[in-house]
């Protein structure tokens, strides 16, 4: 079975997300202006690095419930690095994106050496970052974010073009190099599909399991950075809200939460339509609050439609089977 | 002669296969009906059909006298035909009894469970199976062979008067085996019909009364009696020519250099002083019983067991394996794993992936990136070689049958260039033609330089292969015979050996 072009993972949300482009901009063609695109790709961006942060962990067979508590983290490390010590910004970023690491490397080591679910460990971990995050800020932001950080968060670089996509296009090219191109990442890929055979092929489950949490810390970090300079403010509160799009967006793109199975276009596209419907709703003026409900609808709907190309994928190979 | 059961002219076609086309099946009362045929002949697919999972698009079945037609699963128990899988259906931290009497407590999902009552309910079905288990113990504590017992008793107590037995001594000693015949009998004494699925046509002879053959979805015999057909005739009948009994003369290898050698190795999970070499060449095969620690010692030179005393030697040197990937990468040791789908493959990847993982890490040390194409490269001519029959290199190897996907497990190591292998029940689950393929692929790899290690617990397969036979009881070494390929001498060799060490033990 070469893959055919409908049977990619992305190709579902793909058509999904041209239709919605479509028949949004005939109902309110201010939906196609600049300006409305430069807003959508700012949400986009910094989505699509949350759900990649939560992917990569898909990929192992397991959760990561501390996705938002490292990226905030992170974000008030960010902020405050500049504010207390007048740390330029990029020294500032990559002590932060260090800090995301070996968060990671915590949650990592814990999964990979205790036996206990990843589950309990990062919901364990969520509280203690959540803690450490509030004991350092008492609740209190940062404000004092450098002019080109916040540029940076918010402007264009090609209008309309926000400069916050360029992490995004490498992460996402990085990442797909990794898991498709890498044998680390094949080796991440093979854990999640079955860890027993992955090991007695050779493969060190604990190091891979390690390296999966880093790469997640690392991008939850970022995306923790990159919100910062886009709402302006060292705010303690980044990350508490990033749980179910973390989920949501990889499964509407098509990876298998038991593991072994994810697209890096589709959990792209997944945020995409996410944030079209998220816009679509303001553009409408409709509740924002029915943005949770509409959520919740689409992974019922993308874990459907999985469900559906499992069993027939299932019937084919019985009747091939006999 | 009126059979209790009677199937005719059964057509099931799923989209694009026709499955079943004009079969027929008669079981009479108190009789063993042998089901036959290779993987994929269609007898999956009728068990199916007679248990209610599939509707079959035409032929008739009539049960007793009367129509037949389950709706589902459900209805097929109710009408008193009962099946017990390949695969183990049972809820491991559940009691024995709960397991036994699961489908009656679903019957009413309110009311409270009595456990005494259940209990003691339990303890009839466990006495009469001569199941010497506590009915609340829990049923992952209990052996293998235990779990089957309890799998029939659980079709028994739901008062099955026809009973299916898919492979039931997949997984069993001889011993076992013998038990599980024993009850078997009494059962069909008793009035049960019984149908038998197994590859093991030894067994087949010895207990079944009449059979039906399968080749391609359709009848190649239908219920006659088994009396008057020889082994070589059923073998013509399932596959439509002889089974080729490989005429391989008896080698000595062990003038060779050594590649694998143990001495006094005692691991961290209970193996004592074990002895043994392999040398270039050679087929060293361990039997023992289930439970002899042979599968552990496997995972014990592969590093996944500690080893606590003695020396691993690899190729004349001591060797440091700390780690499956230690086995693997530096010392070039492959394991084809007894349990191909909980440990062997990923199901859910191509083919291609699967074979690739071993050298991922040598390609990648090449140019630093995998591209699907050098993987394949890499990899095609060993998946060529063993002739893996697949639609493409990217199907899935969840999909692929049993002998395919075993092809698969073999061509990973065969793509990694393993010096040692070591191949644990490799003919499980798999039909003759395929087993008659592997054995002479084995005996390729064998003359081509690598050293092997075969674990296997048939022993005409044991016997055809191996040069050395090393016994193993209670993770120890009971001693080593030289095959000379005289299955009488050899079998009495190896089962002295045992009884030597169960003698010693009593």
């Amino acid at each position: 079975m070469s893959q055919k072009l409908w049977q990619s993972d992305w190709f579902g949300p793909f058509l999904v997300t041209i239709a919605a482009i479509v028949i949004v901009s005939l109902f309110n063609p201010s939906f196609l202006s600049p300006f409305n695109i430069q807003i959508l790709l700012l949400a986009i961006s910094v989505n699509a690095i949350i759900a990649f942060s939560q992917m990569i962990i898909i990929a192992i067979g397991q959760m990561n419930l501390s996705v938002g508590a490292v990226g905030g983290l992170a974000a008030i490390s960010f902020g405050g690095i500049m504010e207390v010590w007048g740390v330029p910004w990029p020294i500032a970023a990559a002590l932060a994106l260090g800090i995301g690491f070996l968060a990671g490397i915590a949650n990592g080591v814990l999964c990979a050496y205790t036996g206990i679910s990843a589950f309990v460990i990062t919901l364990a971990t969520l509280s203690v970052f959540k803690g450490i995050n509030l004991g350092i800020t008492e609740a209190q932001p940062f404000y004092e974010i450098p002019e080109t950080v916040k540029a940076l968060g918010n402007e264009t670089f090609l209008h309309p073009l926000p400069w916050l996509v360029i992490p995004v296009i490498l992460a996402a090219f990085l990442l797909w190099n990794l898991l498709f191109r890498l044998p680390l990442g094949r080796a991440i890929l093979a854990v999640g599909g079955n860890e027993h055979a992955a090991e007695l092929s050779g493969i060190s489950v604990p190091f891979i399991v390690i390296v999966a949490h880093a790469v997640s810390g690392l991008l939850a970090a970022l995306a923790g950075i990159m919100l910062v300079g886009r709402l302006q403010i060292g705010q303690p509160t980044i990350g508490d809200d990033w749980l179910i799009l973390s989920f949501a967006a990889p499964v509407i793109g098509g990876a298998i939460l038991t593991g072994g199975h994810v697209s890096v276009a589709g959990t792209f596209l997944g945020v995409a339509i996410v944030a079209i419907i998220t816009q679509v709703l303001v553009l409408f003026s409709i509740d924002p609050f029915l943005v949770q409900v509409v959520l919740g609808g689409l992974i019922l709907w993308a874990v459907g439609v999985n469900r559906l190309r499992e069993v027939r994928a299932h019937r084919k190979s019985a009747a091939g089977a006999r | 002669m009126r059979g209790v059961f009677n199937a005719q002219g059964v057509l099931k076609t799923f989209p694009g296969v026709t499955a079943l086309e004009d079969v027929s099946l008669t079981l009479t009362q108190g009789s063993i009906h042998a089901l036959l045929g290779e993987n994929g002949a269609g007898k999956s697919t009728l068990i199916k059909v007679m248990t209610g999972v599939y509707r079959p698009d035409a032929g008739s079945m009539t049960l007793a006298g009367a129509a037949y037609e389950p709706q589902n699963t459900h209805d097929a128990i109710a009408k008193g035909i009962g099946v017990v899988h390949q695969e183990r259906n049972l809820i491991p931290r559940f009691s024995v009894a709960e397991n036994i009497f699961l489908e009656l407590m679903a019957d009413q999902p309110l009311r409270r469970i009595d456990y005494p009552k259940l209990y003691r309910d339990a303890r009839r079905w466990l006495d009469m199976l001569e199941i010497d288990a506590d009915p609340a113990t829990p049923v992952e504590r209990l052996s293998v062979a235990r779990m089957q017992l309890v799998e029939i008793a659980k079709a028994l107590s739901l008062n099955s008067q026809i009973l299916m037995l898919d492979e039931p001594t997949a997984s069993l000693t001889p011993h076992e085996t013998d038990t599980l015949f024993g009850i078997l009998r009494r059962l069909r004494d008793d009035g049960v019909s019984l149908v038998f699925v197994s590859h093991k046509l030894e067994e087949v002879q010895e207990i079944c009364d009449s059979v039906t053959v399968l080749r391609d979805g359709r009848n190649a015999c239908e219920s006659r009696p088994l009396e008057g057909l020889g082994r070589q005739d059923i073998v013509r009948l399932m596959i439509g020519r002889s089974e080729m009994i490989p005429d391989w003369s008896a080698r000595d290898r062990t003038g060779d250099r050594p590649v694998l050698e143990l001495s006094g190795v005692s691991t961290g999970i209970g193996h004592s002083n074990i002895d043994l070499s392999i040398h270039k060449g050679e087929i060293v095969g361990v039997y023992g019983l289930v439970g002899a620690g042979r599968s552990e010692l496997a995972k014990a030179i592969l590093g996944k067991f500690e080893v606590t005393a003695g020396d691993v030697m690899v190729d004349g040197r001591r060797a440091d394996i700390r780690s499956v990937a230690d086995a693997v990468g530096r010392y070039r040791i492959g394991y084809v794993s007894e349990d191909r789908k909980g440990e062997g493959l990923i199901l859910i990847h191509s083919v291609l992936e699967n074979v690739g993982i071993p050298i991922w890490r040598r390609l990648a040390k090449l140019g630093g990136f995998l591209t699907k194409g050098h993987v394949r490269k890499q990899t095609e001519p060993y998946i060529r070689k063993l002739e893996v029959r697949t639609p493409s290199l990217e199907q899935n190897v969840g999909n692929l049958s049993g002998g395919n996907q075993q092809k698969v497990s073999v061509a990973k190591w065969l793509a990694a260039e393993a010096k040692i292998l070591i191949v644990d029940e490799p003919s499980i689950g798999i039909d003759i033609k395929t087993k008659a393929y592997l054995h002479e692929l084995i005996r390729e790899l064998s003359d081509a330089g690598t050293a092997l290690l075969l674990i296997t617990s048939d022993m005409p397969e044991m016997i055809a292969l191996a040069d050395r036979i090393v016994v193993m009881s209670d993770y120890r070494v009971m001693g080593e015979i030289v095959n000379n390929r005289d299955y009488r001498a050899m079998s009495e060799g190896i089962m002295g050996l045992i009884q030597d060490n169960e003698a010693s033990a009593a």
